[in-house]
């Protein structure tokens, strides 16, 4: 197997009394797709704000390229390349689009670089001609198209999207599916969560499973498709 | 028109008006304090306009101004124009300071613990009696005209003083705006969280707007002594007088634009004064109720301020002639 480049090792986060995450632990290598899966509230974005920083985890670690990045502020991780997007879309609604992905590129860049830079992320997601528009004028699948631009200003090594295909129809879904696969072909580790599962099934070559905080399971599409305990939790009839 | 030709005609305008006035009458005295308002109202917008941290401590900085060079120059004869720099140095490392207890801390909160500090500071001003001349307050010693000790026996250098401190703060919080710091503050502003995981370092950003927006606004105290000769604590730490005054000048013209503390300024500045010659003999505090109605007035009419009010306005205008 590649060498990973995101490790998450016994993560656990509760929140009171309450374990919203129990000891997860998965790998993820450049270039690959990890689909994360699991019903409603079985912790998926927690999981995802504990990697960047928002939460900090109550035990376990986060690696990324062999360091050590847990409990580390969110600006800290993004600066090691490890960022993601907010499933509720959380743009600077005022501002364009364009200024929007720019303080993504502020990261790594001065405003002028920052502005070139978003340009190219946003040629990428396919939203050059709406540069100019203001956030808070988009729909709802260009906001999350612009969510992973602002993302990949970043320059991240390791990308989080959280629910970016919410609402799109049939055709932007491949859209989205193909920007994600040549991400991956930059070498990106991906993780995605996602509800439609078909869309899972084809992009991933590897799905984890969360049920009330816990990994369930873990494997390749097919055999998650077959698991006795994931068909019971989650995808019920339908993929029997 | 663009901007900058606005702006070129705007400060010539502004240049040319004092030679039409009594250089030592009341006219050009209300100009005068209007442009220090102004002033004062552009330095609180970088920390209130751009990063929406309400602050209603900026007394403290002032005061801190007005102090330092003015005790610098009572016990050294040390010229304001350095006094100045070290009141600055101090109200940096005051903001910096307070950056820490109230980095969490957002809205009426922040406002709050911003005012504690200033009232602190007033009631140490009103009893360090040795260094502060306490309750009564210091007296710039006189002896004009000099430019190096910023003394003056006309109105008139200190107009041209004022619109330069003016220009100058206008033009930071303009570079700020357009620099990386000033996408930051308006990532913040909007969204700390999703700011923080594209990368923005939240607290650092708030610190150094804070930072800035404080020796600013210290320089400006420096100027106000040079100006009155003499203050006491209230006048320069005062809750009513400076905190709130700077904000709502700020808040009424527009805050986070450019011109709003501008037009904050030239609007409630003359009015109070306005006020103050009319209502003083029905009775005190009539002005300040006046004041308070008017700031109900803009917040329930455009909570964005005059400037929004009025551009607002223009576009439909243009709409109604288009169509």
């Amino acid at each position: 197997m590649r060498q990973a480049i995101l490790e998450v090792d016994g993560i656990s986060k509760h929140f009171g009394g309450l374990a919203a995450l129990d000891s997860v632990s998965f790998d993820v290598a450049p270039g690959e797709i990890v689909g994360l899966i699991g019903p409603n509230g079985a912790g998926k974005s927690t999981l995802f704000s504990t990697l960047v920083g928002l939460h900090k985890p109550t035990d376990g670690t986060v690696r990324l390229e062999g360091e050590d990045i847990t409990g580390l502020k969110p600006h800290k991780v993004a600066a090691r390349g490890l960022t993601k997007t907010f499933q509720n879309v959380a743009l600077f609604m005022e501002a364009t689009v364009l200024d929007n992905v720019l303080i993504g590129g502020l990261l790594r860049a001065n405003v002028h670089d920052a502005r070139e830079l978003a340009k190219t992320c946003l040629a990428r997601v396919g939203l050059a001609d709406i540069a100019g528009k203001k956030a808070a004028d988009l729909s709802f699948p260009e906001r999350a198209r612009v969510e992973v631009a602002r993302a990949l200003a970043t320059k991240p090594k390791g990308l989080l999207l959280d629910e970016v295909m919410a609402a799109l129809n049939r055709v932007e879904m491949e859209e989205i599916m193909d920007l994600i696969r040549s991400l991956s072909r930059d070498g990106l580790a991906v993780v995605v969560v996602e509800h439609h599962m078909h869309a899972i099934m084809t992009l991933c070559e590897r799905i984890v499973v969360l049920n009330f905080g816990k990994k369930i399971a873990e494997g390749s599409p097919e055999e998650i498709a077959r698991h006795p305990e994931v068909v019971r939790a989650y995808l019920g009839q339908e993929y029997e | 028109m663009k901007w900058w030709i606005t702006g070129a005609v705007v400060l010539v305008a502004a240049a040319i008006v004092p030679t039409f006035l009594d250089p030592t009458g009341y006219a050009i005295r209300v100009l005068t304090l209007a442009l220090l308002f102004a002033a004062l109202g552009q330095a609180w917008n970088i920390v209130g306009g751009l990063a929406n941290q309400i602050s209603l401590g900026h007394a403290a900085f002032f005061g801190l101004g007005a102090y330092t060079s003015t005790i610098l120059l009572i016990n050294f004869g040390l010229s304001p124009w350095i006094g100045m720099l070290a009141g600055a140095a101090i109200a940096a490392v005051a903001a910096y300071l307070l950056s820490f207890p109230t980095m969490k801390l957002r809205g009426h909160y922040f406002a709050l613990a911003t005012l504690a500090f200033s009232e602190v500071l007033r009631v140490i001003a009103g009893s360090w009696t040795s260094v502060t001349g306490g309750p009564v307050g210091l007296s710039v010693p006189f002896s004009p005209d000099s430019f190096w000790l910023l003394q003056f026996k006309s109105t008139m250098p200190y107009y041209y003083i004022m619109l330069g401190a003016l220009v100058v703060i206008s033009g930071v919080f303009v570079w700020i705006r357009h620099s990386s710091l000033g996408y930051r503050l308006r990532a913040l502003k909007e969204n700390p969280e999703a700011a923080e995981v594209v990368g923005v370092n939240t607290t650092q950003v708030k610190i150094s707007a804070a930072v800035i927006s404080a020796a600013l606004t210290a320089t400006l105290g420096t100027l106000y002594a040079q100006f009155t000769y003499f203050f006491d604590p209230e006048a320069v730490f005062g809750i009513i007088p400076i905190s709130v005054r700077a904000a709502i000048i700020a808040i009424l013209g527009g805050a986070g634009t450019v011109v709003g503390p501008i037009i904050g300024a030239f609007l409630i500045v003359p009015m109070e004064e306005m006020a103050n010659v009319l209502l003083s003999s029905r009775g005190a505090g009539l002005s300040q109720l006046a004041f308070g109605v008017m700031l109900i007035a803009i917040i329930l009419i455009e909570p964005r301020g005059i400037l929004a009010l009025i551009t607002n306005g223009v576009s439909r205008l243009r709409r109604r002639k288009s169509s």
